[in-house]
């Protein structure tokens, strides 16, 4: 049983290495980079304890909002989705994806407190 | 010549009606009408004391003819002597006061005419005077000048025809004031009131015709009039002894007053119940003969005397009450006085008081124990000693006292309001009060339960002095007997260290304000470490992106993109300002401009970017097309 799975992860791997372009690997990098500081986040909040409460849910909100526009911007330049957004070129989905993080930002400060 | 200047005409300014609301005067009538029909009874007259002011004001020196004749006019009205005056007169000066008599005068001044003219003996026309009243009745309609009127008609021969005039005094008592019931007046005043009685009853005397005034209404007139004591002047000093003298020798209505010589009590050492009858003046009315009507009990109903009479001795009527042995307490007594058929307001209620001695027998002591076994010792104590030795009670006993209190004369059960058992610490002074109630047959019983009353006195053993209190109204000899030392012994355990006295109004223990804790924050060290590991996944990062040759060698220096990058940083740094330092608003406000900024120049460097991409992905695709050719 191990055995398959282990295949099935260095298979995945191999794959992954090889057919991703550079760019969405990028990308991939700093998804995991913002999963591990999420992940972090919430192993102190659960050791130590919730205070200061607001403080935490506003690191750990950045990170998971983080996360879902580096995907939704991810999915917008793959070469492969081309023709599920045509309107939309690379150029564009990266301003959006950084009007989003603005208006993401100024919640953030604002809940830091 | 008697000139009288028209000073009846000054008003005094007098308000007492503004006193009674509205409110207060319905509920005064409502009270009036549920106490039912009682008759109305002066509630005001001139006492002795009250004659005697009025004298000596009236006797002030005097500076000129108007108090020269308040003066001597009152004064005589009282019935003091007054020298007499002389005044010759000229025929010029009879002729003046002929003449004054006619419709162009006023009232004022034909009165000060037929005045003087009377008073003279010089002849006038009475019927005349009649006319000229009459026509200046009609266009002075002021109260002032028809009791001025009156007066006049007063002083003319009987043979005239005084029908209007005498129709005058009817009008002029239906203008009066009623208040509440109990006083009637001019809203003009005292001064005005008191004229008015004094020219009604001058004239209805003078025509020998009953003046059309009820009974309720002389006595209520009689309560205003009377109800002044101290006066504001020569001219109200006048009315009032000009009224009190009309209402104490006309033909028709004296008012009679009946009072208690003293308190209206009457007891064994003083069994008679003297009154005095007289009229407003304070004048004892010798020719009437005084009846009680009925007397009653007004805790029992039951009547005691009925159609009694009264003897006068040396002025003050008696009745020997006591004669019909009445038990003690209040009596209501219904005086009649008769004997004159001008007499009003002689039927007179009366509360007397019956008093008495009080005498306590019977007065057994004893200590009993709970549980009944041993058995009872009583001891007998007479009135006033002392019990020789002191009771001593514990937390198993019962401390028990009765007597009986008796009436000295009679020998009855008396039940005061007052009976008060009183033990009083003699080293502490505390001091607890307890009722002694008494039973069915009206012995007095008070038992003291040692266990269940140690909270009154706070369980402090010790010894108290036991006092019996005895008090009423009708009693004469009210009680204040320490009867016996008691001796109390709570359980000790139960008794506080110290006596505390209450200490109600002292100041109380200030109250610190506890601010909020701050929260328990974690060592810094645990802070710092898990600071430290968060931001290690940014490395991870770098790391990463190294590896996979991500680099900014594509980087063109165009003004947009150089442009964007700083506008960028700016919202960045703007941030963490506002982490620091601003408001939502303010934000708002530098995120708009460099947004904007960094939006047109990072529109521009990606347009740029596209184009780029575009003609890459063209030759590219050109290159391929070459490539299959």
């Amino acid at each position: 049983m191990s055995n398959s799975v282990l295949s099935v992860i260095s298979r995945f791997l191999e794959e992954y290495t090889t057919t991703t372009p550079n760019k969405l690997k990028v990308v991939d990098a700093y998804l995991l980079y913002i999963m591990l500081t999420g992940a972090l986040q919430f192993l102190y909040c659960l050791l130590v304890g919730t205070f200061p409460f607001n403080s935490f849910l506003s690191g750990f909100i950045s990170c998971v909002g983080s996360f879902i526009l580096a995907v939704c911007l991810r999915i917008q330049i793959n070469p492969q989705n081309k023709g599920d957004f045509l309107s939309i070129s690379p150029e564009r989905a990266f301003a959006d994806f950084l009007f989003a993080h603005t208006v993401l930002h100024l919640v953030v400060m604002n809940f830091i407190g | 010549m008697l000139g009288v200047s028209g000073h009846f005409c000054r008003l005094t300014g007098w308000c007492v009606a503004g006193l009674l609301s509205a409110g207060l005067l319905g509920l005064f009538l409502l009270s009036l009408a549920l106490v039912g029909a009682q008759a109305l009874t002066p509630s005001h007259h001139l006492s002795l004391s009250d004659v005697a002011r009025l004298h000596s004001f009236l006797s002030q020196s005097f500076t000129d003819l108007e108090s020269a004749y308040y003066s001597i006019v009152g004064l005589t009205k009282l019935g003091a002597n007054v020298a007499d005056q002389r005044i010759p007169v000229s025929n010029e000066t009879r002729d003046i006061l002929l003449a004054a008599v006619s419709e162009d005068s006023t009232v004022a001044q034909i009165h000060r005419a037929v005045g003087a003219l009377s008073s003279l003996g010089l002849p006038l026309a009475s019927q005349e005077v009649v006319a000229a009243l009459t026509a200046r009745i009609n266009k002075e309609d002021n109260v002032m000048a028809i009791t001025l009127a009156l007066h006049t008609a007063a002083r003319l021969s009987a043979q005239a025809d005084f029908v209007g005039i005498l129709e005058e005094i009817e009008d002029l008592t239906a203008r009066l004031d009623d208040l509440g019931g109990v006083y009637l007046q001019f809203e003009e005043g005292l001064e005005a009131t008191a004229l008015f009685v004094t020219a009604a009853y001058a004239l209805s005397d003078h025509v020998d015709m009953e003046p059309p005034l009820k009974e309720d209404q002389v006595i209520q007139l009689v309560n205003s009039i009377f109800s002044k004591k101290s006066w504001d002047s020569l001219a109200e000093a006048f009315s009032v002894a000009s009224a009190a003298a009309a209402f104490s020798s006309n033909r028709f209505h004296v008012p009679v007053i009946v009072s208690a010589q003293g308190p209206a009590t009457v007891s064994h050492s003083q069994p008679t119940l003297q009154l005095l009858v007289t009229d407003v003046l304070s004048q004892p009315l010798a020719s009437a003969s005084v009846l009680v009507e009925s007397a009653y009990a007004v805790a029992s109903k039951s009547v005691i005397l009925s159609q009694a009479p009264f003897t006068l001795n040396d002025g003050v009527f008696e009745l020997n009450f006591m004669s019909s042995q009445p038990a003690s307490g209040y009596y209501q007594f219904t005086v009649a006085v008769t004997g004159d058929s001008r007499l009003i307001a002689n039927h007179v209620e009366l509360k007397v008081k019956v008093s008495t001695e009080v005498a306590i027998t019977n007065m057994d002591l004893s200590v009993v124990d709970k549980d009944q076994s041993i058995g009872t010792k009583t001891t007998r104590v007479d009135y006033p000693s002392k019990a020789k030795s002191s009771f001593t009670a514990d937390s198993h006993q019962n401390f028990a006292m009765s007597f009986q209190l008796v009436d000295v004369n009679t020998g009855v059960e008396l039940t005061p309001h007052q009976t008060f058992v009183r033990l009083h610490n003699q080293k502490t002074g505390q001091e607890v009060v307890f009722v002694a109630e008494p039973d069915s047959k009206n012995l007095y019983k008070f038992e003291l339960d040692t266990a269940e009353r140690k909270s009154e006195f706070d369980s402090i053993s010790g010894t108290y002095s036991l006092y019996l209190i005895v008090g009423d109204a009708t009693l004469e000899n009210p009680i204040l007997w320490n009867v016996a030392d008691v001796v109390l012994k709570f359980l000790d355990e139960e008794a506080p260290a110290t006596v505390q006295p209450k200490t109600l109004y002292v100041p109380k223990p200030e109250i610190q304000h506890l601010f909020r804790k701050p929260e328990k924050k974690p060592p810094t060290v645990v802070s710092n470490t898990f600071t430290a590991l968060v931001l290690s996944p940014f490395l991870l990062l770098l790391i990463l992106w190294f590896k996979l040759g991500a680099n900014i060698s594509n980087f063109s220096f165009s003004p947009s993109s150089i442009l964007f990058h700083i506008g960028h940083a700016a919202m960045l740094g703007l941030m963490y300002v506002y982490w620091t330092h601003l408001n939502m608003f303010q934000t708002l406000k530098y995120l708009a401009i460099i947004g904007s900024l960094t939006f047109l120049a990072g529109n521009r460097m990606l347009a740029q970017k596209a184009v780029k991409r575009i003609a890459a992905e063209q030759s590219s695709r050109l290159a391929k097309y070459r490539s299959l050719r």
